[in-house]
């Protein structure tokens, strides 16, 4: 059922190198690259995540403003009172 | 990426649920007279039944906040292109919210009685069987015994249909092969389950045990109602009937249609919608990573559901019913134009 090792795929003319882990640094400039690499991918995602976010926290508090408002006893309706 | 690991982490849902529910289920008696004591004597005499009983209401928010998040990488990596396997995905969703439904009542306090009555009452919009399957699926004129323990046998025998579901959902995977956050095929570019998957999945497990341990012992009645330590009594109406939180976005699709039929149909087609979108599959690029357009759409979504969730759990007044009726008309918008229009436009 379904794809095996073996019978994935055919590739041709791709050579591949690789280092022995022991030969190499596990975590190298996690955070000399790593701090600016995640500044990079705030600054290409923000605007298009923040504007929907902002615009349904400020309908969020628009509308329990409003309500509140709603509840709230109108001035005006008890001028004509004595 | 992180966002692959919401089906291993559905899949421990799924067994944790199952496993915290037979040990309920061991005290537990369905019937109206006895159901909501059992549960007061399951948390207060059941060794660590009060434990079990924590991780039972609160995994099933977190099989929710799980699924919903499985089926928004769906949504953002085009995912969905995976016919066969996203359609029982959305069987699966429906099984899932029709468990939480049934297992929701089975308290038996305020909450669960009115929002069992409120739901099943929907179901007398279908034209003219509407009132005779309502009293059939209530086995009585209303929510009585009846309705309990049947709802309680039908939270049990649906687990396990889920379960069905989940290894014909894996079966349809397993014949593709998992997505990726490029889009791209990976065939040529597989690596071993073990030791590469088994130690991610394991070290999403053991965060979101420890995310579900800590709701459980720190605040286990964040997300839960309080009406529901009252026992159901039908003679007492409370004044905010409405479902949990995950249910909340449905609701206000629902009651935002001045219309039963079309708010019972509203709320049906808020799932269904989700079976339309490989076929409205416009872009020449599966997932949304190359396409800023869509993206910005996609957070749009997010941040409506989160509106329509908060809308809710309102009462129905000025100005939580026109922020609900923006709020649903953008929900079926953003599916059925926007998104399409937007990979269109992207090309």
């Amino acid at each position: 059922m379904g794809r095996h090792f073996g019978d994935l795929a055919k590739i041709r003319h791709v050579i591949t190198y690789s280092i022995s882990p022991f030969e190499q640094r596990a975590f190298p400039n996690y955070f000399s690259k790593g701090i600016p690499n995640v500044w990079r991918r705030f600054k290409s995602s923000v605007f298009k995540v923040a504007p929907p976010m902002i615009l349904m926290y400020l309908t969020y508090t628009w509308g329990n403003h409003v309500h509140e408002q709603g509840k709230r006893k109108n001035p005006a309706d008890y001028e004509k009172d004595q | 990426s992180g966002v692959w690991n919401f089906g291993s982490l559905l899949g421990l849902c799924l067994i944790t649920q199952i496993l915290t529910g037979v040990f309920l289920g061991m005290d537990y008696t369905s019937d109206i007279s006895t159901g909501f004591s059992s549960v007061t004597h399951i948390w207060r005499d059941v060794n660590y039944g009060w434990l079990i009983r924590n991780l039972h209401g609160n995994g099933a928010s977190f099989f929710f906040i799980c699924i919903y998040m499985d089926i928004g990488r769906g949504l953002y990596y085009g995912s969905y292109l995976y016919k066969e396997t996203w359609n029982i995905g959305v069987v699966l969703l429906l099984l899932v919210m029709m468990t939480a439904f049934v297992g929701y009542v089975v308290p038996w306090g305020q909450m669960s009685f009115w929002g069992g009555t409120v739901i099943t009452n929907l179901l007398s919009g279908v034209p003219y069987m509407g009132d005779t399957l309502v009293q059939w699926i209530w086995g009585g004129f209303s929510v009585d015994n009846g309705t309990l323990t049947r709802f309680f046998g039908f939270h049990f025998l649906l687990a396990f249909v889920i379960g069905g579901g989940t290894v014909v959902h894996l079966l349809f995977l397993h014949e593709t092969g998992s997505n990726n956050p490029g889009g791209v095929n990976s065939d040529g570019d597989k690596i071993s389950f073990h030791p590469y998957f088994s130690y991610k999945d394991l070290l999403g497990f053991v965060i979101m045990l420890l995310g579900l341990t800590s709701l459980g012992v720190f605040s286990p009645n964040l997300v839960g109602d309080p009406e529901n330590f009252t026992p159901g009594n039908p003679l007492v109406t409370p004044p905010h009937i409405q479902p949990e939180w995950y249910f909340l976005f449905g609701y206000g699709i629902l009651r935002s249609i001045p219309n039963k039929v079309g708010g019972v149909l509203g709320l049906l087609f808020s799932i269904l919608v989700l079976m339309v979108v490989p076929i409205l599959h416009t872009s020449k690029q599966r997932g949304l990573t190359f396409r800023p357009v869509t993206q910005f759409l996609f957070w749009t979504l997010v941040g409506d559901m989160i509106i329509l969730t908060w809308i809710g759990g309102m009462p129905v007044e000025h100005p939580y019913i026109i922020i609900g009726q923006i709020g649903s008309v953008l929900y079926f918008g953003l599916f059925l134009v926007l998104v399409p229009l937007g990979g269109w436009v992207e090309n």
